[in-house]
């Protein structure tokens, strides 16, 4: 009760309020620009949070951090490039809707069922920090291996059509995964003595080429007036009941899927919004219309990936362990005021957690007449004549990347992804089992090796992890069941249509 | 973004009113300054603002400039592990009005990648401080001292963590296997989250860190520290033996120093090696650097630059010994 008390107090007493609209808004434009990661995004914003106090400074990132993640459906929607990295799921039916001269119904989608996964996410973290952070340690470098190779078995079913190339794609994330330090030896593999190497090559700029100059890329080279739809609604639609009771099962998987896969650090808001995509049409009544604009395969993803930020929270704030580059930077907001998060934080400073999370909910109840408010400024954006738009996005992506590291490697690296984006594009190969890989790859990797110096090279380890064998075997099982569906389904349909994702 | 502006224009305000207040107050600290060539010296850190070295040095300014008469700024030039910050260093003057702010990661990085400028382009300037480094176990585990987890090592199988394969934390563990001659695995992880996950849930027996990366958890009483790596006990960890102690040979020296381009005149250096301990010695800079965790570790000049160019060769055969640098 007290802790309701004092939360009411603080939003009249600091900077609440107005920090979460800031940021919100803030987190909107910075999701909605490709090549922008919430990460970016938030780090842009660091330098100005030194001189705040530390409640309005951690709202400011807190929101910027949720807005985000919604904001990134915007331009997966309307110009089919994932604002972040966890709304590629969003785009596979977004754009398609949005082909369909139904934008304003897919954004209105994703809006709802992004508020409903914030909530979801939030609640979690003020419920069950203390609690849930007991999962965390269940956790073995054998369960890490078992996850990763779960991730991996859904590469069968975002490839759907396309198996061969699908394989073929994520071989070229598992092969980037390689590069850097090994994870065991710490020898430099693939870095050829290059010190921009050794620390990998960071998946946030192989995204960023792959899909947004790829992109752009492809759309220049192809130069189709055709693609460009003027049509379709531009401004926002709520959806409406109907829509509402059918995606309310999408809502819920994803909803399910979010917090789990937010509270085991490394999973993240990519593999959760497929993983909410596909489950979506496993349960789904009309998994058919996946791919060709269903409404349910917006609403999964993106409550998934809102609910993964949100439960995110939860491992840096009860470990003190960022799971991901957001929360990372959310953690350097933290130590700029001497705060430390980790078990201590909640006994010692609970007033600053309070302040928090109440700016938590705010940004969230913002987040819906924020939205209505900026979407005309994003599809202004989204709708000036393209040249102008494939230069602004270059621009932002590349002063992007740069922004990270100040480092012209970077720039390389993403022209270079963008290149192997456009040859990807051309061979009509999936992209999303290449982010898959990418993502899983380091992950498989060094768990894998790590259980076994741990066991002295005994395989055994991964049968003894009671938290691995639940994964392995769920991967067995779905492994099995999507590639059975692959081949009923060719059989069926002899000619294969083309989904390029 | 209004308030945000008004909120340091206030701030910027009273600092300033403040600032003003104190140089009419204290007319005669100024001279007892020691004098310097540069109006300005920047400090150069491989860490973006917000990370270790940064905060660091951005708290140390803030005395220093008390110390020395100069006034003193923090450039990031981050990337590639510091190979950026020594390339950026080797194109300096070697006239003390920049330096970089050095840790054993510029010698690693030296050592795993060929670069155009590593450490042998720099000069050591003088050394300040070390992070003292300690084994830690979780607070319900078996073991009570170092020799208990070595015991059950020699008896059968022992994992141990450091984050980082590249990194003296694990080239300090395989040390430690190599001097008790125990059958140790040396699992490594990225950063320190989990290793301390890993420590916490029992697959790890021990593990190796930084005091201030364990502090949340010594709070919360979640780990147990059983050795410290260093020459002497912490007086922030009363009664914890040192590996010394404890019949292991062993210490870690991750120093905390400058290093200037190569060639730096021996006027600058003795100003330096007559301001670190006045430094050291200011009781507030004490309560700061003494809650950051940090052992106070002053190495003038000369000796400073055999002991980095020691450790470096030290670590090329240590590196090369587990395979991490190949031989040439």
């Amino acid at each position: 009760m007290d802790a309701i008390i004092t939360s009411f107090e603080l939003l009249g007493t600091t900077l609440i309020i107005p920090m979460a609209v800031i940021g919100m808004t803030w987190g909107i434009f910075g999701g909605a620009t490709p090549g922008l990661s919430p990460s970016i995004t938030m780090a842009l914003l660091l330098p100005f949070t030194y001189t705040m106090d530390p409640i309005p400074a951690l709202v400011l990132l807190t929101s910027t951090y949720v807005g985000a993640e919604y904001g990134g459906s915007i331009p997966a929607i309307l110009i089919r490039t994932p604002g972040t990295s966890a709304s590629a799921a969003t785009m596979i039916d977004g754009y398609e809707m949005r082909k369909q001269g139904r934008a304003g119904e897919a954004l209105g989608i994703s809006l709802q069922a992004s508020s409903i996964g914030n909530f979801v996410g939030i609640l979690c973290v003020i419920l069950l920090t203390a609690p849930l952070s007991q999962l965390a340690l269940a956790f073995k470098p054998s369960s890490y291996f078992a996850l990763g190779i779960l991730g991996l078995s859904v590469i069968v079913s975002v490839s759907e059509g396309m198996l061969f190339k699908g394989i073929i794609g994520a071989l070229i994330g598992l092969m980037i995964a390689t590069i850097g330090t090994d994870p065991v030896t710490g020898v430099g593999r693939f870095t050829y003595g290059n010190a921009d190497l050794l620390t990998g090559v960071p998946i946030i700029l192989v995204m960023v080429g792959l899909f947004a100059v790829g992109e752009v890329l492809e759309q220049v080279a192809n130069r189709q007036p055709t693609a460009h739809i003027s049509g379709g609604a531009t401004k926002l639609k709520w959806p409406s009941w109907a829509v509402q009771l059918k995606t309310a099962k999408a809502n819920l998987i994803g909803s399910v899927i979010g917090i789990f896969s937010g509270i085991m650090p490394g999973a993240g808001g990519t593999v959760a919004s497929f993983m909410a995509y596909t489950e979506a049409r496993r349960f789904s009544k009309t998994p058919e219309e996946f791919g060709k604009g269903s409404e349910e395969g917006v609403a999964a993803p993106e409550c998934a990936n809102n609910a993964d930020a949100g439960v995110g929270l939860i491992p840096l704030l009860s470990f003190g362990i960022p799971a991901s580059n957001s929360t990372a930077v959310l953690l350097g907001g933290f130590l700029i005021h001497g705060l430390i998060p980790g078990p201590v934080l909640f006994n010692r400073d609970p007033t600053i957690l309070y302040g928090m999370f109440s700016g938590l909910l705010v940004a969230s109840l913002a987040l819906i007449p924020i939205a209505y408010m900026t979407l005309s400024a994003s599809i202004w954006l989204v709708n000036r004549p393209k040249p102008y738009l494939f230069a602004f996005i270059a621009a932002l992506v590349f002063s992007g990347a740069y922004s990270i590291n100040n480092s012209p490697f970077d720039l390389g690296l993403v022209l270079a992804s963008g290149i192997l984006g456009y040859g990807m594009r051309y061979f009509g190969m999936p992209m999303l089992p290449t982010i898959l890989g990418l993502v899983l790859g380091y992950m498989i990797e060094s768990n894998y090796r790590r259980s076994l110096v741990i066991s002295g090279g005994d395989y055994h380890i991964f049968i003894e992890d009671p938290v691995s064998v639940i994964f392995l075997s769920l991967a067995v099982l779905f492994l099995a069941g999507s590639l059975i569906r692959e081949f009923r389904n060719r059989r069926l349909r002899p000619q294969d249509k083309e989904v390029s994702a | 973004m209004l308030v945000k502006h008004t909120n340091a224009l206030a701030r910027s305000l009273f600092a300033a009113t403040l600032g003003l207040a104190c140089a009419a107050a204290l007319p005669a600290l100024a001279q007892d300054k020691i004098a310097y060539p540069h109006k300005v010296v920047t400090l150069v850190t491989h860490s973006s603002p917000g990370g270790g070295s940064d905060v660091f040095l951005r708290d140390m300014t803030k005395y220093l400039k008390q110390v020395i008469d100069a006034d003193f700024v923090v450039e990031n030039v981050s990337g590639g592990s510091g190979a950026k910050a020594m390339a950026h260093m080797a194109k300096q003057k070697p006239d003390g009005s920049v330096f970089y702010a050095t840790t054993p990661t510029y010698i690693y990085t030296s050592h795993m990648a060929e670069l155009s400028a590593n450490y042998t382009a720099l000069e050591p300037l003088a050394n300040f401080f070390y992070d003292p480094e300690v084994i830690y176990t979780r607070a319900d585990a078996p073991f009570k001292t170092l020799k208990d987890v070595l015991d059950k090592a020699k008896a059968g199988r022992s994992a141990w963590g450091a984050a980082n394969p590249g990194s003296l934390e694990r080239i300090t563990l395989e040390q430690m296997k190599k001097i008790t001659g125990v059958n140790a695995a040396v699992v490594t992880s990225e950063g320190g989250g989990e290793t301390m996950i890993n420590v916490l849930n029992g697959t790890l027996d021990i593990a190796i860190g930084e005091v201030q990366e364990l502090r949340s958890q010594l709070e919360g009483k979640q780990v147990r520290v059983l050795a410290v790596l260093s020459e002497a006990p912490l007086a922030l960890l009363p009664g914890v033996p040192t590996a010394k102690d404890s019949g292991i040979d062993l210490a870690v020296r991750k120093f905390r120093g400058l290093a200037g381009p190569k060639g730096l005149p021996p006027e600058i250096t003795k100003a330096w090696d007559q301001a670190i301990p006045k430094l050291l010695a200011d009781p507030k800079y004490k309560a700061d650097y003494e809650a950051a965790n940090l052992v106070p570790a002053f190495i003038a000049h000369d000796d400073y630059v055999k002991f980095v160019d020691h450790f470096a060769m030290e670590q090329k055969t240590l590196l090369t010994e587990v395979g991490v640098v190949k031989k040439k």
